[in-house]
């Protein structure tokens, strides 16, 4: 029924607009933004628009003590804190000549996996939401919090534990911690066909990651594209294999890869990469029993600790790729200079930008979420 | 390709770059001194005939003393596994030097990333505008000559904080720990 005043719009045809998709928006990572301009339904240019998250870390960290930092990395990635914690207490050993305990290295070790693993379970929710399927993004968050449990007996702390400190970790586990990694294990291998059925092996997803945001190699080698989605382009390149820290190279792991480089083998290698996660830790409960020890090197007072002069470029294989501190000393019980290179400044920003166009508007979220873009790494 | 070949193409590479000091840190780790106008030269062999392939990052030094920027360019080999650290210094007068986006993509966004937080221009990158500061008006923050503190001190006021249930407390003997 229409009134009957009721008069026809002639609509012009479709012409080129621009739409701010974020800093606000269900579909972008959080505080983050893309300027894309449309024709139609499909992006032509994108530019990303950073800042939101803006912390100064950087700065800051040059207005602290060695120690105090180590509450200020981990918040620099809210989703995989982890590696910031590990990467940074490695270059301020690497600065002051410290050896770590073997204890701590494995138990270095197990968080970090733990972190990689709630990571990879976080972003399958947020890129299944991106294609709809927001019971897989229940699924995902919720297994995280399995993950999370664990950090808080281990470390008092749910998102940002502070567990690992220069010249080893913080605490011992508590009784019985291994038998419930064990559990928590048995359970995700459980739950993995159920994923599968979801949204792994789901024509739905598989429909619409297929061929979204595609990366040939030469484009992935060119634009600095590290971790998973390097992976994802064939490449097998990971820094716990081909850099080793830690006790990476007494463990036994694969490096998933897959050829296609789009959207979907990017969320398979992660698949894949989480099915590796569970074997090193595996290795881990069985080996660390019988690793005795101290779990700490003796440290100098850490108010009053004065690192020596020096500079350092650790490296990490974070859940989204290469992480990477610049850390300079002049002597001094601050750093001189620390430089935080995430594997997301490049993939949230220069490859995001490109990738997105050509694709429609309703992928340009997908894209984002399968490159594991973490806005807070570019701002930092 | 073996690795001791690329190997050697890396001595070679260094031995071609006069005034280039090489020193090797640890294993699989290598910096790099050299002159700030050899620099782009060096990054280009580097990449085309030693297959360093992965800019890994820029970093920016202030070193206030000196009036100096230092430049680091961390360049990473996928073939034998060698990161190379090439540090220049550059004068803090002219605070400009060249882009080396057309060799490695990535350094869009480092180059703009130091040209906001130091004020180093580079000169033939193409993004050389705001992209996280962009409401901030002020010095390059992350020189060291910009002292966070004293910015907010004259920046904002500071408010006397003394609520009633504050007050309740201090009335029994409680209170804020000076």
């Amino acid at each position: 029924m229409r009134p009957e005043n009721y008069k026809s719009v002639e609509h012009p045809p479709s012409h080129e607009y621009e739409l701010n998709f974020g800093p606000n928006h269900p579909g972008i990572e959080g505080n983050y933004a893309l300027k894309v301009k449309l024709e139609g339904d499909v992006v032509t240019e994108a530019k990303a628009d950073g800042g939101y998250l803006h912390r100064g870390f950087e700065k800051l960290m040059e207005t602290r003590l060695w120690m105090q930092n180590i509450a200020l990395v981990p918040r620099i990635c809210v989703p995989d804190p982890v590696p910031m914690e590990v990467v940074y207490s490695l270059g301020v050993e690497e600065l002051g000549g410290l050896e770590v305990p073997a204890r701590a290295q494995w138990l270095r070790v197990l968080h970090l996996e733990l972190s990689r693993i709630a990571a990879h379970l976080f972003t399958f929710g947020g890129h299944a939401a991106t294609t709809g399927m927001y019971s897989n993004m229940f699924w995902g968050v919720t297994d995280r919090d399995y993950v999370l449990d664990l950090f808080e007996q281990m470390s008092g702390g749910r998102v940002y534990h502070m567990y690992n400190v220069p010249g080893g970790v913080r605490r011992d586990l508590p009784d019985g911690f291994l038998a419930r990694v064990s559990e928590l294990l048995d359970y995700l291998e459980r739950r993995l066909p159920q994923y599968d059925d979801l949204f792994f092996a789901n024509a739905v997803f598989i429909d619409r990651a297929r061929g979204t945001g595609t990366l040939t190699q030469e484009q992935a080698l060119s634009w600095g594209v590290t971790g998973p989605n390097l992976r994802a382009c064939g490449l097998s390149f990971d820094v716990r294999r081909d850099d080793p820290y830690l006790v990476y190279d007494q463990l036994e792991f694969d490096i998933p890869t897959e050829t296609a480089g789009d959207a979907l083998a990017r969320t398979l290698v992660r698949r894949a990469e989480l099915i590796q996660s569970i074997r090193i830790l595996r290795q881990v409960i069985a080996r660390l029993p019988g690793i005795d020890g101290p779990i700490r090197c003796p440290l100098p007072n850490p108010l009053a600790w004065n690192v020596p002069m020096g500079e350092a470029y650790p490296r990490v294989e974070s859940s989204k790729g290469e992480l990477c501190f610049y850390l300079v000393s002049t002597g001094g019980d601050r750093p001189h200079r620390v430089h935080v290179r995430g594997p997301s400044s490049m993939h949230a920003v220069q490859v995001l930008e490109r990738l997105s166009i050509g694709t429609r508007i309703e992928d340009v979220a997908q894209t984002m979420f399968s490159l594991d873009a973490c806005p807070p790494e570019v701002d930092r | 390709m073996s690795k001791e070949i690329k190997a050697v193409r890396l001595d070679e590479v260094l031995g071609e770059m006069e005034g280039a000091v090489m020193q090797r840190k640890r294993p699989g780790r290598i910096r790099v001194d050299i002159e700030a106008d050899a620099l782009p030269t060096l990054l280009q062999l580097l990449k085309g005939r030693a297959g360093y392939l992965h800019l890994s990052s820029i970093s920016c030094v202030d070193w206030p003393e000196d009036e100096e920027f230092e430049l680091v360019y961390h360049v990473w080999s996928y073939e034998t596994g060698v990161l190379v650290s090439a540090h220049t210094r550059i004068s803090k007068q002219s605070a400009r030097y060249i882009s080396v986006y057309d060799l490695y993509v990535p350094a869009g966004f480092f180059e703009r990333d130091i040209y906001e937080m130091y004020g180093l221009y580079f000169e033939g990158s193409p993004h050389m505008e705001k992209f996280i500061l962009t409401e901030w008006n002020g010095p390059p923050p992350m020189l060291k000559s910009f002292d966070t503190e004293e910015f907010v001190r004259d920046t904002f006021d500071w408010k006397e904080y003394n609520p009633d249930w504050l007050q309740e407390i201090v009335a029994k003997g409680g209170g804020i720990v000076e």
